[in-house]
């Protein structure tokens, strides 16, 4: 990449010009992503300092009470020692265990149906790209209701496993954290089927032939020379499942019950209606984003290392 | 008796597309012998390398065998064949380093830790890199790349190496300095080479036998030398080197002691040759002569026996020597390169009549 940027000292003044200039054409990028992304955060940031309004809203008074009331317990009046607060955790550490196995699910049905599709003939990548984004075309909400219908108990899955004679009673299978895994899966497996997609679309098949050459069999092909090389289609997937995933919703409200309360629910549940704690969910908002910001950094940090290890 | 390492035996390579199936390879048989440095030569889409994927394993056959050191090895795949392949584009992984490229396939095989190490720094110090082991291929240039492929495809000591046309990504200066590199790494490790290329000059300068393909046939297997100054066909005559085609009229064909002589007109010139016995009943024939074996020369003085008289059309200095078109007639162009000689300035030009003169023993007659 440096060698890329690097210019020869004659030609500096030409690149500063050519520079400032890409800058002047980026304006437009800068002030959609000001207004829409950093001032937004900006506000919740402020707003997790401020003191709760009863009928939703902030009073502009600093206060730490949003972060106390996540992590500290100090009984029902306020006045008892304070104890750590499991409830909020473990609402985090469920999101977390829910994102990375709808993650975990997406990948393994993803990249062999990425795989196929950049080995089917050019021809026809277009239509199985065009069959991938066909759900894009229904709003989530239905989606996620018609899934309910599907598989709640009278729901036609089970009455087809009963008339099957699979099942003697309908399995109980909304409103429960499987119910909100399928829900997170379907939602969001189109997007680690595509980057996974354009990564092997560009990989040079003829180090599969390489490695079959040099006495190497399929699998080990695949572990050994495929993977490494499509890992980052990989990764950009992961990343693509796992951070919506952890935010989702519509998912765990409409198909997991109150028993699979997810974070994207807590936080959503804080801004709704006038009964909310606006300060806490903005509270509840930046820990997440704390949290996935360290571990895409940390991601970062060890992708910097990797690639330049050896020089 | 040195050992047949390959036998190409009646391979027929048909694609089956729906609406026009291809034929790539039509009957092709010949055998490739232990410690040879065999090329396959031919104009792009004659089927070199769809035969070369085919030894490999990656390419099915339609119907023949491949045998190696006499075992069929035609059902094997690519992994089973102990055969390995010097890709034209390289094909480095380019997550692994230098080093780990190379040891690839000797991992695969299970051989002992120490084995590898050992194995890959003898391959390393072969193509003059060992300092080079920990970089990663994009960080190489492509001559060093070229190199590195080639040591991994020698690392696991293969029964035949395959280099499909490994030289063509590379520039001019550096595709020489590798060829001479290639051919003493073949002398040095004792290794069948079988050779894909288009470059019929790189063919000359490195193989032992060449096989010249054309239309997923082989036109002609020889040595260099051979196949040079005694092409068999059209195709051969004209694809290695430059050549004088004449269409020539045979007359009164006489055999005498297993000797078959026949009088050749061209034009109002004769001349009296030998021709390969199969041919003399024809009252046509195509004879072949290279330009290095035209003398041009004044048109005075007396005819020698093999000469024709005729016009200079044009020509081209090139340094070591000149290029100079002669018009003899019966719509007949002949290609003639004369020795440049430092201190005789152009005694004749364009427009001249000359004489063109020749041995009748650089005449060779093709089949066809």
């Amino acid at each position: 990449m440096a060698g890329l940027i690097s210019t020869s000292s004659s030609s500096k003044a030409e690149a500063s010009i050519v520079d400032g200039r890409l800058g002047l054409l980026l304006m437009p990028s800068w002030v959609v992503i000001g207004i829409l992304l950093v001032i937004p955060v900006l506000i919740m940031f402020v707003y997790s300092f401020l003191t709760q309004d009863f009928r939703g809203g902030v009073i502009w008074t600093f206060t730490l009470e949003a972060y106390d009331q996540f992590f500290l317990d100090r009984g029902l009046f306020g006045d008892e020692p304070p104890q750590i607060e499991w409830t909020y955790i473990m609402i985090f550490w469920r999101s977390f265990l829910q994102a990375f196995f709808a993650m975990t699910f997406c990948l393994l049905i993803g990249f062999p149906t990425a795989y196929f599709m950049a080995t089917s003939p050019p021809q026809s990548r277009a239509m199985l790209l065009f069959l991938v984004t066909i759900p894009y075309w229904v709003n989530l909400l239905i989606r996620t209701v018609s899934m309910k219908f599907l598989i709640r108990d009278s729901g036609p899955l089970n009455e087809w496993l009963m008339a099957m004679g699979m099942i003697d009673e309908p399995i109980r299978m909304i409103n429960t954290a499987f119910a909100v895994q399928l829900g997170l899966f379907y939602s969001y497996l189109p997007f680690m089927v595509l980057p996974i997609y354009a990564s092997i679309e560009r990989y040079n098949f003829v180090l599969s032939e390489a490695a079959a050459d040099l006495y190497t069999g399929r699998w080990t092909t695949l572990f050994k020379v495929v993977i490494p090389s499509v890992k980052p289609g990989i990764i950009a997937g992961c990343i693509l499942v796992f951070i919506p995933s952890l935010g989702a919703f519509l998912a765990p409200d409409l198909l997991g019950g109150a028993k699979n309360f997810m974070i994207g629910s807590l936080v959503e549940e804080q801004f709704k209606g006038q009964a909310g704690d606006w300060p806490f969910g903005a509270a509840v908002s930046m820990i997440l984003l704390t949290i996935i910001m360290v571990i895409l950094l940390i991601y970062a940090r060890n992708q910097t290392n990797a690639s330049t290890r050896g020089h | 008796m040195t050992e047949i390492a390959l036998n190409i035996e009646n391979i027929v390579k048909i694609y089956p597309h729906r609406h026009h199936p291809v034929t790539a390879l039509k009957n092709v048989s010949f055998d490739i012998r232990d410690n040879e440095f065999f090329t396959l030569l031919g104009p792009s889409g004659c089927g070199k390398t769809t035969l070369l994927r085919i030894i490999a394993g990656f390419e099915g056959i339609t119907e023949g065998q491949v045998r190696l050191f006499g075992d069929d090895i035609s059902t094997l795949a690519p992994h089973q064949r102990p055969v390995n392949t010097v890709f034209q584009q390289y094909a480095l992984f380019p997550h692994l380093s230098v080093a780990d490229n190379v040891a690839f396939g000797l991992k695969r095989l299970n051989r002992p830790a120490d084995e590898v190490r050992q194995r890959t720094a003898d391959m390393l110090d072969l193509i003059r890199m060992a300092e080079y082991g920990q970089r990663k291929p994009h960080e190489l240039s492509g001559g060093q790349q070229q190199r590195v492929a080639l040591a991994r495809a020698l690392a696991p000591a293969p029964k035949v190496l395959l280099l499909d046309e490994p030289l063509s990504a590379l520039d001019l200066k550096l595709r020489q300095a590798m060829r001479e590199e290639l051919k003493a790494i073949q002398k040095q490790t004792g290794i069948t080479f079988v050779f894909v290329t288009h470059d019929q000059e790189e063919a000359l300068a490195m193989s032992d036998r060449i096989a010249v393909m054309s239309n997923g046939e082989v036109q002609q297997i020889g040595a260099p030398r051979e196949i040079y100054n005694n092409p068999t066909n059209h195709f051969v005559a004209n694809f290695i080197g430059e050549a004088n085609i004449l269409d020539v009229e045979a007359k009164s064909v006489k055999s005498t002691k297993g000797r078959h002589a026949a009088k050749l007109t061209f034009g109002n010139t004769t001349w009296q040759i030998d021709v390969p016995p199969e041919l003399t009943d024809r009252k046509n024939l195509s004879v072949m002569i290279r330009p290095e074996n035209l003398r041009i020369e004044a048109a005075k003085g007396k005819m020698p026996a093999a000469a024709m008289v005729g016009t200079i059309k044009d020509m081209s200095y090139l340094g070591t020597d000149t290029q100079i078109h002669v018009e003899v007639g019966n719509n007949t162009d002949l290609l003639a390169r004369v020795q440049n000689d430092a201190t005789a300035s152009g005694e004749i030009s364009v427009g001249e009549k000359v004489r063109v003169s020749f041995d009748t023993t650089a005449i060779k007659v093709l089949e066809d």
